[in-house]
């Protein structure tokens, strides 16, 4: 019996410094240092170990895709991971991690795991999920980009970097009925959760607008529009246009993400 | 379905409106505006905790609409903002369904007190 009492006041123990750490605000949170030596290997072994063990192989990418996906990091990764001979804008030097330069992720990744981070992002790290952003097709350009970016001089970067034309804008036709499954994800994705308090979505505890619990039966949308489907794709996508006053912004979200959140937000009963 | 989604909101409303209920540390203020939130109706169009048969969903639930940054989705919520949206909501926004009640300065005011305490 005494060796399991032992075990037992140990994990208490633990179980009580660990309570100590979060409940007196013991651990420094802010992006000025870096995690502290334990706390760093532990996260970047669970960081590396899960998107290897969740990454799956994407096609073979042509010289076509790797062009396209030129235009589309300079516009959109440049800014936080910088490029051969660029530097990353100042406000991402004072990220915490700073973002990764992606010329040694590519020499160490494999496109696979590199088109895993890109489409999903990484949480806490600042890395946002691009599945939102770009389509498909997009998400396999910039990845073959970036796994080209050890070949390429600094000279050539920039070169090619001036040359791109600009990326197409990304479509979202409205192709099916709602889906309150992709809706959930997209509630997230489209920032909803920083205004809207709903309880079944951890981290949807802000009150900048109404609580959305309850939605389903709500008579009004905005206090002005009968709450219908219609009108809440249009209220999602259009506010400002729908009540010009409304703190509510257009967060440009396509009809087809719109018919998936309405659909999520027509099952909070 | 509702009462599965949110037991602790539940739970945190019944405690409120029971501490409310029991005047214990309400203040006159906002006694009164319960009161009023309550004779005007309000709870027609909206759930309002500590207020009974307020169970309206025309509109959205005033729970915790304290903490509430825009009201109406419109005017920044403070005591006075949310005072001035409740007598005259056309005013701030003329688009919106909440009807003027008519209420006096002094009856807004009041009723601010009591829904601003609701956090």
């Amino acid at each position: 019996m005494r060796p399991i009492l032992l075990a037992l006041l140990v994990a208490l123990a633990a179980a009580g410094g660990g309570a100590a750490v979060v409940g007196f605000g013991v651990y420094d949170v802010s992006a000025i240092n870096q995690h502290t030596g334990p706390v760093y290997w532990v996260l970047d072994i669970a960081m590396n170990r899960a998107v290897a063990t969740r990454s799956t192989p994407v096609p073979e990418a042509d010289e076509e895709a790797s062009r396209r996906g030129l235009a589309l990091f300079r516009d959109h990764c440049v800014q936080c991971h910088g490029a051969p001979g660029v530097a990353p804008q100042p406000f991402a030097l004072g990220m915490t991690p700073v973002p990764s330069n992606l010329v040694a992720t590519a020499r160490e990744w494999d496109a696979a795991r590199v088109h895993w981070v890109v489409e999903r992002g990484l949480k806490m790290t600042g890395m946002p999920a691009w599945r939102y952003r770009f389509t498909a097709q997009q998400l396999r350009d910039v990845t073959a980009f970036v796994m080209r970016l050890p070949e390429l001089t600094p000279m050539r970067y920039r070169e090619l970097a001036a040359a791109a034309p600009a990326p197409a804008a990304p479509a979202d036709p409205a192709q099916r009925p709602g889906d309150p499954q992709r809706g959930r994800e997209a509630f997230r994705q489209y920032g909803c959760a920083s205004c809207h308090r709903v309880m079944r979505i951890s981290g949807a505890r802000q009150h900048v607008g109404p609580p959305l619990d309850g939605l389903a039966q709500r008579r009004y949308l905005a206090g002005m529009l009968p709450n219908t489907e219609e009108n809440l794709v249009r209220w999602i996508r259009f506010p400002q246009q729908v009540d010009p006053r409304s703190a509510m912004p257009d967060l440009g979200v396509g009809p087809q993400r719109a018919r998936d959140i309405a659909a999520f937000l027509q099952t909070l009963e | 379905m509702a009462r599965r989604a949110s037991p602790a909101a539940s739970i945190a409303g019944l405690i409120g409106a029971a501490l409310l209920a029991g005047c214990a540390g309400e203040p006159p203020a906002a006694a009164r505006g319960r009161s009023l939130v309550q004779a005007h109706g309000c709870g027609a169009c909206h759930v309002i905790p500590g207020v009974p048969g307020a169970r309206g969903r025309a509109g959205p639930s005033l729970e915790a609409v304290g903490r509430r940054a825009y009201l109406g989705g419109v005017v920044p919520n403070s005591r006075e903002g949310m005072a001035r949206w409740l007598a005259q909501p056309r005013h701030a926004d003329p688009g919106t369904a909440m009807p003027d009640l008519g209420l006096t300065v002094a009856e807004a005011e009041a009723m601010a007190a009591y829904l601003s305490m609701l956090r």
